[in-house]
């Protein structure tokens, strides 16, 4: 069987508009989080965000979109779709052809619009532009008539970990012959709707998050989204090849709606069966980039499924640190980081760290360099249980 | 592609458990609204704190998986679950000034909680996803659960889709301008002439595997397209029958048909295409419209190749049949499209 490499990725944070700026900032540490600007909340300025300082206005403009009713998270997602389309030299024809699929994530769909929605979700008012924008389908229509895909598109959702769910539907849609490519990811904005949810939880750091330190707060909530473009190697010959991707799993953990069970149960099993599904034992893992969210229960969960399933610990890191936690561009966008490790041969250093956790003493990678990287694993993990996990390996 | 083994669906007609199509339940207030049952399965702690959505889904789906034996994974579709809770979610943030929320809502409004709920209430640690897109979102769970039983043969998964109609999500399609202005009976559904539809839902469950003996049904072959233009449509609905049905002949054409006639033209169009000898039946008045359903669609293929006639209201006239397939045809909005074709086991 042909592996499924990566001939294209893209992807738009608040550390950077595309991969060069963001792997730009990964070696210079830099941090993405600040103040709430681009709407108004309560908690501007009370919770640090990973915002991408770049307004709808001047997002529709720079990307041409003309037509009413395109949200935020649409803006960003087409952002980064393109950038992964132009790196792979994709054709329009192949764009459009029935065995191209796209597939992405999302959480927030057109609920960005937070307060349009509420007045369009009563009786009494009109409707805006938006109405038929808020659901989660909604962005991969605006792609669809963007690019006249007319392959299988499809929208996924298991919460924190939906764009690995996506990645991992069009790498199966790819080996079961179904399409010869697929381009998938994810896509968030921020939204006064999931800045309140999280902020219910008491999930939401008033500081800057610092994964994996033992004083850890919580998460800051962060905005982006990538793209890859998946072929099948025999495709792609004649082109740049970021990496393949060799293994991936989903499970789910059965514990708890919104915790991860003590046991590791999910995250563990993940790990374990993208390594199988990859063909590789744990020693062959160089690099993880860690689900890391800076939550008590996460960083502590996976710090136990880590050790349980690695006598020696790889370097790892979570960049939730640099881009704040963006749901369901999150496994995406640490994908495109994943790809960056293995395509330059080097390792970014987790930020925000000071203390290793009491219980489990593990310490993330402290600084950047090169290194030889054959293979690195991507964690993410969500609500309802949903757990996955991605392996990625070196072209 | 797979077998579909037991099935589970709680819709506006008597179909849990001891199902009769035979007597046709009508609209109540414009709606078509699912007749839940006692939900015996579900702990009533647990009960009172689901949405109806997560309490049809977890109510149609617990019967199969605690029944039939070991399931190694949960794969459902939805594209409103969610919705309520998201609403009332939205509702406090702006009562209150985004002060002090309580989180239930919150929790409740990701739509993976009915595929979350099933996994944690069953400890099934397998494969767990919810499919979105939609009215593709369960052609997209058809096709998750055939790529899953090729990589594992020998499994077997809880397949299902779920829609709801809350205040909310019947808000926004009136607004769109996707309900009929007019109260109809369903029985006049297809004459009505008029655009819109009568809005609907259910929860419809499926056990698949890839074993044959004992099956209801064996799905033979999904496809789906987004396009608004018909010649384009035609074409793989062509393409498909001759790829996957001998004779280029089904036995019956199970039209997704809705009574909105602007999308009628497509419905003609796959009528035409199946050809003159094929018959038709319809089920959109059983379930009204919502995105996923296309799932009572299969549900009630099963159930016509296990009853063997097709009630009235589904025809015109009652036929005694003895079917070998039944092609689907379904349109959600005129720009999502979807065939299946799905023979006796």
């Amino acid at each position: 069987m042909d592996r499924i490499v990566v001939t294209g990725i893209g992807v738009i944070s608040a550390i950077g508009n595309n991969v060069a700026e963001n792997r730009h900032a990964l070696i210079n540490r830099n941090c993405g989080m600040g103040k709430l600007e681009m709407f108004p909340s309560h908690f501007s300025g009370i919770l640090p965000v990973g915002e991408i300082k770049i307004s709808n206005e001047s997002l529709q403009k720079k990307l041409q979109v003309h037509e009413p009713g395109v949200t935020r998270t649409s803006l960003l997602a087409l952002h980064a779709l393109q950038e992964a389309l132009q790196e792979s030299r994709l054709t329009p024809a192949e764009i459009a052809a029935y065995d191209t699929a796209l597939i992405s994530a999302n959480t927030v769909g057109g609920m960005c619009l937070t307060d349009e929605m509420y007045h369009d979700s009563k009786k009494e008012t009109g409707s805006s532009e938006y109405i038929s924008s808020y659901d989660y389908g909604s962005i991969n229509r605006f792609l669809q008539s963007r690019f006249h895909f007319s392959g299988p598109i499809n929208t996924i959702n298991t919460a924190c970990s939906s764009s690995a769910n996506a990645i991992m539907y069009g790498a199966r849609l790819i080996k079961s012959g179904r399409v010869k490519r697929a381009i998938v990811g994810g896509t968030d904005s921020l939204a006064k709707f999931t800045i309140n949810g999280f902020n219910s939880l008491r999930i939401l750091s008033n500081e800057i998050c610092t994964p994996f330190d033992e004083g850890r707060k919580g998460l800051n909530l962060g905005e982006g989204a990538a793209f890859l473009v998946l072929e099948k190697e025999s495709e792609a010959s004649s082109k740049k090849i970021y990496a393949a991707l060799s293994g991936y799993a989903n499970a789910n953990d059965a514990f708890h709606a919104s915790s991860l069970s003590d046991d590791a149960a999910g995250p563990y099993k993940v790990m374990k069966e993208a390594l199988e599904v990859a063909g590789l034992s744990p020693a062959d893992i160089g690099f993880i980039n860690a689900h890391g969210t800076g939550t008590e229960n996460n960083d502590l969960v996976e710090s136990i499924a880590m050790k349980k399933l690695f006598s020696e610990i790889p370097p790892f890191a979570s960049t939730k640190a640099n881009t704040g936690h963006t749901l369901g561009a999150a496994a995406a966008i640490e994908a495109v980081y994943a790809i960056l490790n293995l395509s330059e041969q080097e390792i970014y250093p987790a930020i925000n760290f000071n203390v290793p956790i009491t219980a489990t003493g593990l310490i993330p990678a402290d600084s950047y360099r090169k290194a030889e990287l054959e293979h690195v694993m991507s964690n993410s993990f969500g609500f309802g249980g949903n757990c996955s996990s991605l392996i990625f390996s070196r072209a | 592609m797979f077998y579909i083994h037991q099935s589970s669906c709680i819709s506006p007609q008597q179909t849990f458990k001891d199902a009769d199509l035979t007597v046709l339940h009508g609209p109540v207030e414009k709606q078509l609204k699912a007749i839940e049952p006692t939900y015996d399965a579900i702990p009533p702690g647990v009960l009172r704190r689901m949405g109806k959505a997560v309490r049809m889904g977890a109510g149609s789906a617990l019967p199969l998986l605690q029944e039939h034996g070991k399931t190694d994974g949960i794969i459902i579709a939805t594209a409103n679950a969610g919705k309520e809770d998201c609403v009332k979610f939205l509702d406090q943030i702006v009562q209150y000034e985004e002060g002090m929320l309580t989180p239930l809502n919150f929790v409740q409004s990701t739509p993976n909680a009915i595929a979350g709920q099933l996994g944690l209430i069953t400890k099934n640690h397998g494969y767990n996803i919810t499919h979105l897109h939609q009215g593709l979102a369960f052609e997209n769970a058809l096709m998750d659960a055939d790529m899953r039983l090729a990589e594992y043969p020998d499994h077997q998964y809880l397949l299902g889709a779920v829609d709801d109609i809350s205040v909310s999500s019947y808000t926004f399609e009136e607004k769109e301008g996707w309900h009929k202005q007019e109260d109809i009976s369903n029985k006049d559904l297809y004459n009505a002439d008029s655009p819109g539809s009568i809005a609907g839902e259910a929860a419809v469950m499926f056990l698949v595997n890839n074993i044959a003996a004992g099956a209801k049904a064996k799905l033979v072959a999904v496809d789906t397209l987004h396009s608004t233009d018909e010649h384009i449509i035609k074409e793989r609905l062509t393409f498909f029958i001759q790829q996957h049905l001998q004779n280029n002949k089904a036995d019956l054409l199970l039209s997704g048909e809705d009574g909105d006639n602007r999308l009628a033209h497509f419905y003609d169009m796959a009528a035409a295409v199946a050809g003159n000898e094929t018959p038709i039946a319809h089920y959109k008045h059983m379930c009204g419209a919502y995105p996923t359903a296309s799932a009572f669609g299969l549900w009630i293929a099963c159930e016509i190749f296990k009853a063997g006639a097709l009630p009235e209201h589904m025809t015109g006239s009652l036929l005694k049949v003895s079917y070998k397939n039944i092609l689907l045809y379904n349109s959600y909005r005129g720009y999502q499209h979807s065939f299946m074709l799905v023979s006796v086991a």
